[in-house]
C-alpha cells in the first residue's frame, strides 16, 4: 500500500493570504479609481486644472444621491426578505409623477418663489413619501406576502408583474412620451462656485434632501426599538420572531421606509431633471440595484456609497465616453465587483456552515 | 387553489399513470394534429404566425429551463443568447457584410442566394454556428457567476444581458474586422435576412408560413428530446443535485464548475438557435429586440409553467406568447368600452400582462404544471440554501 | 516526502518521528498542523491527526470544538488556513471536494443534506457521479454504453440502499418525505455509493434511539469487515464512541487535547474536565 504522505509543497503562509486580501480589497478601489484618475490626468494635461473632472464628480454625487435613496429601498427589502423588488424602480417613477401632479395641484409654477415655494415643496415631499411608502406596503401585501412560503422565484415574478402594472399606470397617467415639468427651482442656475466647479440649485437640493433623510434613517435603524427589530429580523427572522418581534409588521415597515425613500428620490429627480416619464423607473431601478449590490446588499451605508460611486461613474462616462456606453460601463463595473468582492464594498462575508 | 388548476394537476398525474403504449399513441395523435394544423388556416394566417412565434419561444423557454429550472441558476440575461443567435444569421445570412470577397459575396451551400453580396450560409450551418457561439457566450457569462449565490447570479447575468444590448445598439460604430465590417447595424437593424434555405426543399417563402411552422415545430421536438434525455441522465441528476444543495453535490463528487458551465452552455445554445430562427422569420435583426424585458418574458414562461417541468414550460411558453400576441389586443380590446371605461387596451397590454403574472403566481406559485419534485417544496422547507463553501472556480 | 512531514511533526511536538515507512503505509489519512481561522475565531488550531487503514477512529469534543470544521477541511469544503492534509498517498490540501470524493473519501453531514426533491434512489445515483463517464452528447444520444452504465448505476444504487436497510418500497420516495432514520440511511448509502476508502460520518446517531444507535454501531463494524472501509466518526454518544472506536481524538476549542484508545481517553484528566465531566454530569 502506498503511503499517506504529503508531498512537499510550500505552505501558503498567512502573510501571503493577507497580501491577497489586500490586493482584493485595494485592487477594487484601484479599479474604481481608474476612470477619475485617468480623466484627472487628462484634464491636467489638456486644461491645466481639474475643474472639468470636478464638475463631473459633483454631478455624480448629486445624481448619485438620488440613486442612493432608491438603492436604500432595494437594500432594506433584500436584507429582510431576500427578494429583488423589481417593482421598486416603478415606485420611484410614481414618486416623480405624484410630486409633479401634487405641486401642480398646489399651484406651484415657475413664478412661485420664496417661502411659498419652499413650503409647497416640503408638502410635496411629504406627500410623495407617504404615497410611495403606502404603495410599497400595498405591493408587499398583495404580491409578496401571499408567497412567503412559495418557491423562491415566485415572488420575483409577481415583482416583475407589478412593475409592468405600475409602468402602465404611469403610461396612462402622463402618456407615453417624456414629459417636461416646470423648472420650479431653476435647477441649473448656479448657487455658488468653488474651485471652478459650479454648484447648482439642483445639486444643493439633492444633497439637502438626501443627507437629512439618510441621517434620520440611520438614527431610526440603530436607535429605535422598531429599527432594532428590523435589523434583528434581517439577520434571523426566526430568532426575531422568538424574541417577540412581529415579523409581518417589521416587513411592512421595511417596505414603508423603502418606498418613502423612493418617493423622496422621485421628487428630487423631477426637480433635478425637469423631465419625467413612465419608463424612468426601469433604468433607475437597474442602476440603483447595482448600487445596492456594489455597496453590499443589506447595508444602508453601502447603498449610499454605491449610489454615489455609480453616480460618478455615470457622469464621467456620459461626459467623456458617451452616454450610449454608460449602461455597459456601469454594468461592467458591477461584474468586476461581483467577481472580486461578491459581498460588495461594505458587505460582510457570508457565514459558511457545515 | 382554483379548481381549474387542480384539474391541470390531475390531468398531468393521470397521463403519467396511463400505460406506456397509450401515452405513445396519444402523443402520436397530438403530433399528427399539430403537423396538420396549418392546413386548417390560410398560408399567411395570423394564427399560424402566432404559432410560429410561440414555438420559437418554446425553444427559448426550454433552453432557459435547463439553466434555471434544472440547475437552479437564476439567469436574467437570457436575451443575450437571442441576440447572439440573431446576429449570427445577421452576419452569416444576409447582405450585411456586402464588402466581403470584393462584393461578390461568400456562399456556402446556399444556392438560392444566387450571387448576392454578403455572407450566405445554409441555414443548418447558421443554426450550428448560432448554437456554438451562444454556448461559448453562455460559458463566458457563466464564468464570473460560478462562485456566486443565487441572486447575485441573477444580477451578473442581467448585467451581461444589458452589456450585450448596449453593444448591439452601438455596434454600428465598432469595427473589429476593418472599417467595412461593423459589428451590428444598431437600431436601424440588419434587413433583409435570408429566409430559411434547407437542402432538398425550396427556400422558405415569407408569405407562406406553413414551412416556417413545421420547421419551428421540428426544432421544438428536437429540443424536447434533448431536454428529456438530459434530465434523465447523469448530467441531469447532477444539475438537480446542484440546485438542491451545492455543498452536498460537490461532496458527492459533482464538479461544480464543469456542471454549471454545461448548463449555461446547453441552455444558451437553444437560445441562440431560436434567435437565429426568429431573426430569419422576422426578417430583421434590430438592437431594440434585445431588451431586458425579453429575458423576463422568457423567465415568466418557465416560472408560470412550472420551473423544471418540461411540459409545464411548454405550456407556460405557449400560454404567455399567445396572451402576449392574441388575447390582449384582439379578445380583450373593446372590453373597456363595454364596461364604460375609455382607454385603449393595446396601450395597457403590459399592465394586463403584469396583472396576469401576479394573479397566476399568487394562485399557483408552483406553476401550472409543476415538476413533480417541486410540489413538495411548498410544504417542506428542505434543502440547504446557504452557500457555504469556499469554492475555487 | 513522508519523512519531511514526520520531521516537521516531531519538530513541533518534540516527539521522535514515527518509525518511518511501516506506520506510514498503514495510514490512509494524515493531517499535519491543520488550522482554520474564521475572522478572529480559531476554530481548529494546529491539529495533527492520522487514521490507520481499516480502523474506526472517532473525534469527540464539546459543542463548537471544531469537529465539523475539521471534517470540512478534510473533505475540501473549507480551505485550511494552515497545515497540510494527505490522503491515500496524495496531498489533498485545499483540493476541490469533488476531486477528493473521486479519490475515495465520502461523507455524511451533521444536519442531513439529502437532495430533498430527488428520490432515495436518485440520491444514491448522484453519489456515483464520480464513478460514471457519460458525457453530455453521449447522454443525449443515449449510446449503448451510456444505457449500460445507467442500468448498472441504478442497480448498484438499489443494492446499496438495501444494504443500509432501506425498505424497498421507499426507493422511489422523495427524500424529503422519508423518516429521519431513513434519511440517515439514504445519506450513508449515498456516501457508500461513491466506493470510498474512507467514510466520514458526522454525528450519524444524532436523533436516533439507543436501539438504532446500536444497530448503526454494528453496521460500521460490518462495513469495515465486508468492504474494508476506514471510518472516521464524529459522535457525541459516548456509548457508540467507546464501543466502536479503535482510537479516539478529543478536540476542545479547536485544539487536540487528547488522543488514544477509548480507555486512555476516558481516563485522561483534561478530557474529563473539558468534556466527559460535563457530559456525564448531566
Ligand atoms: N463558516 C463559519 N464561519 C464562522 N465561524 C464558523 C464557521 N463554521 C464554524 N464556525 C465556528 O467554529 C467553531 C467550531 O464549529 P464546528 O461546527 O466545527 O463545531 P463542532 O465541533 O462541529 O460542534 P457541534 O458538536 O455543535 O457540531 C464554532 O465556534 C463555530 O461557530
Ligand atoms: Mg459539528
Amino acid at each position: 500500500m502506498e503511503a499517506a504522505s504529503v508531498p512537499a509543497r510550500t505552505t501558503r503562509t498567512a502573510s501571503l493570504d493577507a497580501a491577497r486580501r489586500l490586493v482584493s480589497h485595494y485592487g477594487l478601489i484601484a479599479v474604481l479609481m481608474i476612470l477619475p484618475v485617468a480623466y484627472g490626468i487628462h484634464d491636467l494635461r489638456v486644461d491645466g486644472d481639474l475643474s472639468r473632472l470636478g464638475e463631473n464628480l459633483k454631478d455624480g454625487v448629486s445624481n448619485g444621491a438620488i440613486w442612493a435613496l432608491v438603492a436604500i429601498g432595494y437594500t432594506l427589502v433584500y436584507g429582510i426578505i431576500e427578494l429583488i423588488n423589481f417593482a421598486h424602480g416603478e415606485v420611484f417613477m410614481l414618486g416623480s409623477f405624484v410630486s409633479f401632479s401634487f405641486w401642480s395641484a398646489l399651484g406651484l409654477t415657475l413664478a412661485s418663489k420664496g417661502a411659498g415655494l419652499l413650503f409647497g415643496l416640503l408638502l410635496t415631499l411629504i406627500v410623495a413619501m407617504v404615497a410611495c411608502g403606502g404603495l410599497n406596503v400595498m405591493i408587499e401585501r398583495v404580491a409578496y406576502r401571499p408567497l412567503r412560503n412559495a418557491p423562491k422565484l415566485a415572488p420575483l415574478i409577481t415583482a416583475v408583474g407589478f412593475s409592468f402594472i405600475l409602468q402602465n399606470v404611469g403610461l396612462e397617467w402622463l402618456g407615453g412620451s417624456q414629459r417636461g415639468v416646470d423648472d420650479l427651482i431653476k435647477a441649473q442656475n448656479d448657487l455658488f462656485t468653488i474651485g471652478g466647479v459650479h454648484i447648482t440649485h439642483a445639486d444643493v437640493l439633492a444633497v439637502a434632501v438626501t443627507v437629512p433623510l439618510v441621517a434620520l434613517l440611520a438614527w431610526f435603524v440603530t436607535r429605535t426599538r422598531l429599527g432594532k427589530a428590523m435589523r434583528a429580523t434581517a439577520q434571523d427572522p426566526e430568532a426575531a420572531r422568538l424574541m417577540g418581534v412581529n415579523v409581518d409588521t417589521t416587513i411592512s415597515l421595511t417596505f414603508l421606509i423603502g418606498g418613502m425613500m423612493a418617493g423622496a428620490a422621485g421628487l428630487i429627480y423631477a426637480l433635478y431633471q425637469t423631465t419625467i416619464w413612465f419608463f424612468q423607473g426601469f433604468q433607475a431601478g437597474l442602476i440603483a440595484f447595482t448600487a445596492a449590490v456594489m455597496g453590499g446588499i443589506g447595508n444602508i451605508q453601502g447603498a449610499v456609497l454605491g449610489g454615489l460611486i455609480i453616480g460618478c461613474i455615470q457622469q464621467i462616462s456620459d461626459n467623456r465616453i458617451g452616454g450610449e456606453w454608460t449602461p455597459a460601463i456601469v454594468f461592467a463595473y458591477l461584474v468586476l465587483i461581483m467577481v472580486f468582492k461578491p459581498q460588495g464594498l461594505l458587505g460582510e462575508e457570508t457565514r459558511e456552515a457545515g | 387553489m382554483s379548481s381549474a388548476a387542480a384539474t391541470w394537476r390531475g390531468l398531468g398525474d393521470r397521463i403519467r399513470e396511463l400505460p406506456r403504449p397509450v401515452v405513445w399513441a396519444i402523443g402520436a395523435a397530438v403530433l399528427v394534429l399539430l403537423i396538420l394544423l396549418p392546413f386548417a388556416y390560410q398560408p399567411a394566417s395570423g394564427f399560424i404566425d402566432d404559432c410560429v412565434t410561440a414555438l420559437a419561444y418554446v425553444v427559448m423557454a426550454l433552453g432557459l429551463n435547463i439553466v434555471v429550472g434544472f440547475a437552479g441558476l437564476l439567469d436574467l440575461g437570457y436575451v443575450a443568447f437571442y441576440a447572439i443567435g440573431a446576429y449570427v444569421i445577421g452576419w452569416y445570412g444576409s447582405g450585411f457584410f456586402a464588402a466581403i470577397a470584393g462584393g461578390k459575396g461568400l456562399h456556402v451551400w446556399a444556392e438560392s442566394a444566387g450571387a448576392l453580396p454578403g455572407i450566405h450560409f445554409n441555414f443548418l450551418i447558421v443554426l450550428v454556428v448560432a448554437a456554438v457561439y451562444a454556448a461559448l457566450a453562455g460559458m463566458i457569462i457563466g464564468l464570473p457567476t460560478l462562485r456566486l449565490r443565487g441572486d447575485y447570479i441573477a444580477i451578473v447575468t442581467l448585467a451581461f444581458g444589458e452589456i450585450t444590448r448596449v453593444f448591439a445598439i452601438n455596434g454600428a460604430d465598432i469595427h473589429p474586422f476593418g472599417k467595412d465590417y461593423p459589428l451590428t447595424l444598431g437600431r436601424q437593424g440588419i434587413t433583409p435576412i435570408d429566409p430559411i434555405d434547407l437542402p432538398f426543399v425550396k427556400q422558405f417563402d415569407p408569405l407562406n408560413l406553413r414551412p416556417w411552422y413545421w420547421f419551428a415545430l421540428a426544432m421544438v421536438l428536437v429540443v424536447l428530446f434533448v431536454n428529456f434525455r438530459l434530465r434523465d441522465s447523469r448530467l441531469g441528476r447532477a444539475w438537480i443535485a446542484l440546485r438542491e444543495d451545492e455543498v452536498a453535490a460537490a461532496s458527492m463528487g459533482v464538479p461544480l464548475v464543469k456542471t454549471k458551465l454545461k448548463a449555461y452552455a446547453t441552455g444558451a445554445a437553444f437560445g441562440g438557435m431560436s434567435g437565429a430562427f426568429l431573426a430569419s422569420y422576422l426578417n430583421t435583426v434590430n438592437a431594440d429586440q434585445f431588451e431586458f424585458s425579453f429575458s423576463i418574458f422568457v423567465l415568466a414562461m418557465i416560472i408560470l409553467g412550472g420551473l423544471g417541468s418540461i411540459w409545464g414550460v411548454v405550456l407556460g411558453a405557449v400560454a404567455l406568447s399567445f396572451i402576449n400576441s392574441r388575447l390582449i389586443p384582439d379578445v380583450l380590446n373593446g372590453v373597456p368600452h363595454k364596461v364604460g371605461l375609455n382607454f385603449d387596451l393595446t396601450e395597457l397590454s403590459f399592465g394586463i400582462f403584469g396583472f396576469l403574472l401576479v394573479i397566476m403566481m399568487v394562485l399557483r406559485p408552483e406553476g401550472l404544471l409543476p415538476e413533480r419534485r417541486r410540489q413538495i417544496e411548498l410544504t417542506e422547507g428542505v434543502g440547504g440554501d446557504e452557500t457555504l463553501y469556499e469554492a475555487r472556480a | 516526502m513522508t519523512d519531511r512531514l514526520a520531521a516537521e511533526r516531531s519538530a513541533r511536538t518534540g516527539t521522535p518521528a514515527a518509525s518511518g515507512d511501516r506506520e506510514a503505509t498503514s495510514t490512509i489519512l494524515q493531517a499535519v498542523a491543520v488550522s482554520k481561522i474564521f475572522g478572529g475565531l480559531v476554530a481548529v488550531d494546529g491539529v495533527d491527526f492520522e487514521i490507520p487503514r481499516r480502523s474506526i477512529v472517532s473525534i469527540i469534543g464539546p459543542n463548537g470544538a471544531g469537529k465539523t470544521t475539521f471534517f470540512n477541511m478534510l473533505t475540501g469544503l473549507y480551505k485550511p488556513s494552515a497545515g497540510r492534509i494527505g490522503f491515500d498517498g496524495r496531498d489533498i490540501t485545499a483540493r476541490r471536494p469533488d476531486v477528493i470524493t473521486s479519490l475515495g473519501m465520502a461523507r455524511t453531514f451533521q444536519n442531513i443534506r439529502l437532495f430533498a426533491t430527488m428520490t432515495a434512489l436518485e440520491n444514491v445515483m448522484v453519489g456515483q457521479h464520480a464513478r460514471m463517464k457519460a458525457g453530455l452528447f453521449a447522454s443525449v444520444l443515449r449510446l449503448p454504453r451510456v444505457r449500460q452504465e445507467e442500468r448498472e448505476v441504478r442497480e448498484k444504487a438499489r443494492e446499496t440502499l438495501e444494504y443500509v436497510g432501506l425498505r424497498p418500497s421507499l426507493l422511489d420516495q422523495m427524500a424529503a418525505n422519508l423518516s429521519y432514520g431513513d434519511q440517515r440511511r439514504v445519506e450513508i448509502a449515498r456516501a457508500l455509493a461513491s466506493d470510498p476508502k474512507l467514510l466520514l460520518l458526522d454525528e450519524p446517531t444524532a436523533g436516533m434511539n439507543p436501539q438504532e444507535s446500536a444497530r448503526l454501531t454494528q453496521f460500521m463494524e460490518t462495513l469495515r469487515r465486508e468492504r474494508g472501509l476506514t471510518i472516521l466518526l464524529i459522535e457525541h454518544d459516548m456509548k457508540v464512541v467507546m464501543g466502536v472506536s479503535d482510537r479516539v481524538t478529543v478536540l476542545d476549542h479547536g485544539e487536540k487535547i487528547a488522543e488514544g484508545d477509548p480507555d486512555e481517553v476516558r481516563a485522561d484528566k483534561r478530557v474529563v474536565e473539558a468534556y466527559l465531566g460535563r457530559q456525564e454530569g448531566r
